[in-house]
Order: structure tokens, then C-alpha cells, then sequence
């Protein structure tokens, strides 16, 4: 019974951790513009981080060595440094979109200017990160995300026209009134979105905060397997609540106030709270995700103590790392820019850094140094493959295509 | 029957006869890919630091300058040494971060030394942030929770 609640609250927070400020807000923008037709972009990236969140969580279980620690190791110091700065740069990025999407998720149930808010989600955050154990940060962020689940009873509550929305997500056209180049480019923000790296980097030192062995992988499989295409889920009836609201009006959605709104209409005041709780819920989560991402990626690389499970004084480094990020991002905050276009950026530039981190991962996967008989499978290693050559292609395409596009204007 | 004290064989003056075939000699180390870049932990299995760099001398205790000199690693080396691996050249012998190799007990995934992180000149830096930084935050020295 213990266990199966354990299996339940596993999967749970894998739900509701899976959404960050990055879906909510690609996953509403896509719907606005492009309604169902990028669907596929959303699957694609759920298989993707599926796949190898999995692998690297089992890597840590089996050799105790967390993702940042096989990157170095395995890229030797240049290779490895680049992906560091790369990874720590977009990570901080996201660490600023996730604070600003706390503030803005507090301003809209307040009305109290999100410059207000900002440095209290930083000290927030700073307090969780420095105090609170482990298992609680993950597993309330995570079941208070749940609540996110009302963007799915707003989708059925709008009463669309359920065949032609699957349709239009089976058959994906471009529309009319948009370019292929803003297309694609939306679908490598969507993919950068699910991929996000710093959900590796979370994940696999999870596993050593949480001190997994090799008997924890079947849950952690589980957790993974059922919680993020549930999470997938989530994210693709965001997009159906803009397209049903906004797509036939022709508004592109730019706030996070227009991110909620489909949900305000069809569920009114109840959905709306319910709905502010889990995007604070939901930001407020990835904030800590991604405050401790940036402390284990540094202190991994350069090989310092580190983890909630010591004592601050015991992980000085890794503390110091993750005060300075969260002073960094709040400053950024202050200087009045849009967390949404910040958002933006984030999940593209995601995108250009996945190569660097999910082939190392790959490669210690079918190491039997590391992984003894517990390598990676043929079908496994397979499926790894064609992400691997989709993620170089989706890393290429980044960065031409945002200067094509002027970042999908 | 008395027992007999059967002398040791003496130690052969040519030691360095490390063998010749890598066949049937037990584990062979690549200390590119077993060595280098790997994390170090103290006998606690505490981090120390990453394994940046080893130095490696011949068995007289000279430098290496060809390949093909029988040699042995002496020091293993962290700090200022990597961003010579990556940026070319190579630190003054005063800036090296040192930890002898015979306090090695142990090469798997990761280098475990047998002795504790605490008081190595590797884990300075570490020691200064707790003292100057951390240790002075409220809460710093207490169990998270």
C-alpha cells in the first residue's frame, strides 16, 4: 500500500512539476497562431524527454555519478566547458522567466505591480533552496501544479468541435496567415520547451539528493512514463484553450493575462483561482528546478560537494552559486523586461544547447563501466538515435530561423 | 623438520619492467579515459574535486619527454591546471594544486582517496566560501528540513 502510494505520488508531481513558464507560454502563443496543427512538436519532445530523463536518471541510480559529472568526464574539459557556459547561460534565463512568471501568476491575484513581487519570489525561492528538505520542495510544487489540470476541464467545458481540433492536430497544415519559417520555428521552441536541459540536469541529481540504487529505477520509470505524457497532455490543452479562444479572433497571445483567459471564460472565478494557484504552483516549482540546476551543473564540473542533502556549509560552492543566480535574475527582473519574451528566448536557445548534453548521456548509457549489465537496450539505443539526429537538426535550425524569423514576429 | 626461513628474493634493480603486453596483465588503466576529468571523493565519499590534470614522471624521477619511457603518475592535479587544458600552456609548478597519488585507494567512476577532503589544499576555496559566506547566513550550519 505504502509503495503504491509512493508509485502515485511519483507520478503525480511528475505532472505537475512536467509545465514550466516555458510551456504555458509557447504551448498559448502556438494555440494563437497556429492553433492545433504543432501538435506534433508537443509529442515529439514528451517521447524525447521521456526517453532520455529516463536514461539519465537510471545512469545516476547505477553509478552514482550525476549528468554534469558524465559530461565532463566524457567531453574532457573544452567540449564540456563550452556546454557548461552554454547551459548555465540559457539556465539562468529560464531561472529570470520563472521568477517573472511567479510575480506576473502573483500580480494577476493581486494587482500589485510584479516589480513588487519579484524580489519577494527570489528571497522565497532562496529560502526553500536553503532550508527546506529535498522530497517536500518537489512533492508540494508538484501537487499544487495539479491544479493546472483545470486548463483541461476549461478545453471540455468551451464544448469545441472535438473532431475538427483532432483534425487539425492529425493532419497539421501551416496556416494561411502564417509563414513556414515561423512554423518551424515554433516547433523548435515547442520541442526546446519539453527538452528543456536543465530538466536532466534536475532529474539525475535528484537521484543522488533522493539516493536512489538500482531497485528505485522501476519507479522512477513509472514516474517518468506516466507522469510527463500526462504532462504533455496538460500542455497540449493549453494550446487548445488559445486556439479555441483566440485563434478564431486572430489574437496572438502576449501575456500571461491572455494565458489564463480562455480558462476565466469558460470556468469563471473558480477556474481562474484555480488556475493562478498552479501557475505560481508550476513557476514557482521550475524556479527551484532551475536555481538548483544551476548549482549542480557548476559544482559537478569543477567537482565541488554539493546537494540539498548536506548542510549548506558542507556544499558552500554550490549554495554560493545558487545565492548569486538568484540576485542575477532577480536584477535582470528589476530592469522592467517582459518574462514572457524572456520565456521566449529560453526555450529556443534550449534548443541550440541539447546536443551537448543528451549525447554524453547516450554514450555513458552503454557503458559497462558505469552501467555493469544494466546498459541500454538495441530499441532503446535506437529510438536515442533518431532524437539525437532530430535534436542536432532542431540545435541547427535554431538560431537561423530566429534571425529569419525575427523570433517568430 | 625445522621450518625454514626462505629468503625474499632481493628486489631486482631494474623495477620499472612494467609489462610489455597489455595481454593477461590484469586491469589496464587509459589514464586519458580512466584518469582525467573524473570526480575525486574523499574517504567519506565526500566530493573533493575533479581530476584536471596528472603528473606524470619517469622512473627516475625525471620528466617525461617521449612516449616511450616507462613512467608512473606522481601527483594528481585540480585548480589553475584547467584552464591550461583548455586554453594551451601550462601554470607556473607554484600554482599547482597537488594530492599524491599514493593517497589513492580506489579508481572506478569516480577516484576515491583514502584520506578526508577537509584539510587538502584542493578544497581551499571551498573552505574560504563556508567561512566567509556561508557559515555566516542563519541556518547555514543546521540539516535542511
Amino acid at each position: 500500500m505504502k509503495r503504491l502510494l509512493g508509485v502515485a505520488l511519483g507520478v503525480l508531481t511528475a505532472i505537475g512539476g512536467f509545465l514550466d513558464i516555458g510551456d504555458l507560454v509557447t504551448n498559448a502563443v502556438v494555440g494563437s497562431r497556429f492553433g492545433m496543427s504543432l501538435t506534433w512538436a508537443v509529442l515529439l519532445g514528451v517521447v524525447g524527454i521521456c526517453l532520455f530523463a529516463q536514461m539519465a536518471g537510471r545512469v545516476t541510480a547505477v553509478s552514482g555519478r550525476a549528468t554534469f559529472e558524465i559530461i565532463r568526464e566524457r567531453l574532457g574539459p573544452r567540449a564540456s566547458g563550452t556546454n557548461l557556459v552554454a547551459s548555465f547561460l540559457i539556465n539562468l534565463l529560464t531561472l529570470t522567466a520563472e521568477i517573472g512568471g511567479v510575480a506576473l501568476a502573483l500580480q494577476l491575484a493581486s494587482s500589485v505591480e510584479p516589480r513588487l513581487w519579484i524580489p519577494v519570489a527570489a528571497f522565497a525561492v532562496w529560502v526553500v533552496v536553503w532550508r527546506a528538505k529535498f522530497e517536500v520542495l518537489e512533492d508540494v510544487t508538484g501537487l499544487l501544479g495539479l491544479t493546472l489540470l483545470v486548463f483541461a476541464v476549461s478545453v471540455v467545458l468551451l464544448d469545441p468541435d472535438w473532431a475538427h481540433l483532432a483534425h487539425t492536430a492529425a493532419a497539421p497544415q501551416i496556416p494561411a496567415t502564417e509563414g513556414a519559417a515561423s512554423y518551424f520555428y515554433y516547433a523548435i521552441a515547442l520541442f526546446g520547451a519539453a527538452m528543456t536541459p536543465y530538466e536532466v540536469f534536475f532529474f539525475s541529481s535528484g537521484a543522488v539528493e533522493e539516493k536512489w540504487g538500482p531497485k528505485d529505477i522501476s519507479q522512477s520509470r513509472i514516474n517518468v512514463l506516466v507522469g510527463f505524457p500526462l504532462g504533455g497532455l496538460l500542455s497540449l490543452s493549453i494550446a487548445a484553450c488559445a486556439t479555441l479562444v483566440f485563434l478564431p479572433q486572430q489574437i496572438e497571445v502576449s501575456t500571461l493575462s491572455q494565458v489564463v483567459l480562455p480558462v476565466a471564460e469558460a470556468g469563471g472565478k473558480l477556474a481562474l483561482a484555480f488556475v493562478l494557484v498552479g501557475i505560481v504552483a508550476a513557476t514557482f516549482g521550475a524556479s527551484l528546478e532551475t536555481t538548483l540546476s544551476a548549482g549542480y551543473t557548476i559544482a559537478q564540473f569543477f567537482g565541488w560537494s554539493w546537494g540539498k542533502f548536506r548542510r549548506p556549509s558542507q556544499a558552500p560552492g554550490f549554495h554560493v552559486v545558487m545565492i548569486a543566480c538568484l540576485l542575477v535574475g532577480a536584477g535582470v527582473l528589476m530592469t522592467d523586461v517582459d518574462p514572457v519574451r524572456v520565456t521566449e528566448f529560453s526555450v529556443v536557445f534550449s534548443a541550440v544547447a541539447l546536443p551537448l548534453t543528451y549525447l554524453p548521456i547516450l554514450l555513458v548509457a552503454n557503458d559497462p563501466e558505469y552501467m555493469g549489465d544494466q546498459v541500454n537496450g538495441r530499441v532503446l539505443n535506437g529510438l536515442a538515435l533518431v532524437f539525437l539526429v532530430l535534436i542536432l537538426a532542431a540545435s541547427l535550425a535554431a538560431i537561423p530561423l530566429m534571425i529569419a524569423t525575427g523570433a517568430g514576429a | 623438520m625445522s621450518p625454514r626461513v626462505r629468503p625474499r628474493p632481493p628486489v631486482p634493480a631494474d623495477l620499472p619492467e612494467l609489462p610489455t603486453s597489455l595481454r593477461g596483465a590484469g586491469r589496464v588503466l587509459d589514464a586519458r579515459l580512466h584518469l582525467l576529468d573524473r570526480q575525486i571523493l574523499d574517504v567519506d565519499d565526500v566530493p573533493v574535486t575533479t581530476l584536471d590534470d596528472l603528473l606524470v614522471l619517469t622512473a627516475d624521477g625525471g620528466e617525461l619527454t617521449t612516449g616511450e619511457q616507462p613512467a608512473f603518475v606522481d601527483q594528481l592535479l585540480t585548480g589553475p591546471v584547467l584552464a591550461t587544458r583548455v586554453f594551451g600552456g601550462r601554470p607556473p609548478a607554484s600554482r599547482w594544486v597537488r594530492i599524491p597519488w599514493a593517497d589513492v585507494t580506489d579508481v572506478g567512476v569516480a577516484v576515491t582517496l583514502g584520506v578526508r577532503g577537509e584539510g587538502l589544499d584542493a578544497t581551499w576555496v571551498q573552505r574560504w566560501l563556508r567561512d566567509h559566506v556561508i557559515a555566516r547566513i542563519p541556518g547555514g550550519r543546521h540539516d535542511p528540513g
